[in-house]
């Protein structure tokens, strides 16, 4: 996996972050997993294919996406992980690879991305994909968020 | 473009790959229409793609059917969901059903170019999946081993 790769993904989350107000955003750890599994109750999924094949999954916990949501609707109170907040969660992930993919064809890779699907449950066992995955985690006050980003 | 046009595919494949490679029959099989929102019965695999269509294919059933299925495909008992070889079994069986699919579709109408991204296997309690903006149709099959659900989702498809 080349780190011009990891990088797109990350400038993406960071460039949405704070267009969407978040701001105090920071990037607190890098991980390497041989698959792709998740722990969080949150996760978004979008497939990548072209010049890179793999899945790019932003996983949080309930409470952040939440927050998360409450912060682009402008400081309404989301206390429900209803319909409200999970749409809002897949339209910043739409963002997020949108913008890594822009990034990406400026480091010379054209990638097609598949529209989010979000994920929802708790006491999941999930897998994702079976190759080597990259996850960078990212705190901020809303909560942390991570992205998994696997290549094949 | 109707629901019939991006369903159907799927539907054939299923059946067939169902029959061909683990020998299951479909009793009957009916369609419906889903909103965004999707519940799946406990183990669910999701499949992407993109080109000419955008959208997302799912193929969920019950833990049990999963293990029944694996276990048909390897000859090994399994008695959880979480079995790595359980797993794989369904991401492998959802990968052929929308390969076949695509092809289908690919060959049928030349110039669409779908690509698929590699399956995401998920398990467990209570699981919803929810797309923004992409209503879909669902076929649920009725087989020995349980209902076997597919769930289709193309943009801009009603």
């Amino acid at each position: 996996m080349d780190v011009k790769h990891i990088n797109a993904f990350v400038s993406g989350l960071l460039n949405v972050s704070n267009m969407l107000g978040i701001n105090d955003i920071k990037r607190t750890g890098l991980a390497k997993n041989e698959s792709l599994k998740t722990d969080n109750d949150v996760n978004i999924i979008i497939g990548l294919v072209g010049d890179l094949r793999g899945n790019v999954v932003l996983s949080l916990q309930e409470a952040t996406a939440c927050n998360i949501a409450s912060k682009m609707m402008g400081g309404v109170p989301v206390e429900q992980f209803d319909l409200m907040p999970k749409s809002a969660l897949c339209e910043m992930a739409n963002m997020i690879a949108g913008n890594s993919v822009s990034n990406l064809e400026q480091a010379g890779s054209l990638v097609d991305i598949t529209p989010p699907t979000l994920v929802n449950g708790r006491n999941m066992i999930s897998m994702i994909s079976q190759v080597e995955t990259i996850i960078v985690q990212f705190a901020a006050s809303e909560g942390t968020i991570a992205i998994n980003i696997s290549l094949e | 473009m109707s629901k019939d046009s991006y369903l159907s595919p799927f539907s054939l494949a299923t059946s067939d790959v169902l029959k061909e490679m683990l020998d299951i029959n479909i009793d009957g099989s009916e369609t419906a229409s889903e909103g965004d929102l999707f519940v799946s019965q406990g183990f669910i695999v999701v499949v992407g793609f993109t080109g000419g269509w955008k959208g997302r294919f799912f193929l969920d059933m019950s833990s049990e059917t999963a293990i029944q299925i694996a276990s048909l495909l390897t000859g090994d008992d399994y008695d959880s969901v979480g079995d790595e070889d359980v797993i794989m079994s369904g991401a492998e069986v959802a990968n052929i059903i929308s390969g076949n699919a695509i092809t289908d579709i690919n060959n049928s109408q030349p110039g669409l170019n779908i690509r698929l991204t590699p399956p995401s296997v998920f398990a467990g309690d209570g699981i919803s999946m929810f797309n923004v903006r992409l209503s879909s149709s669902s076929a649920l099959m009725q087989t020995n081993i349980g209902t076997i659900k597919i769930n289709v989702a193309v943009e801009g498809g009603k």
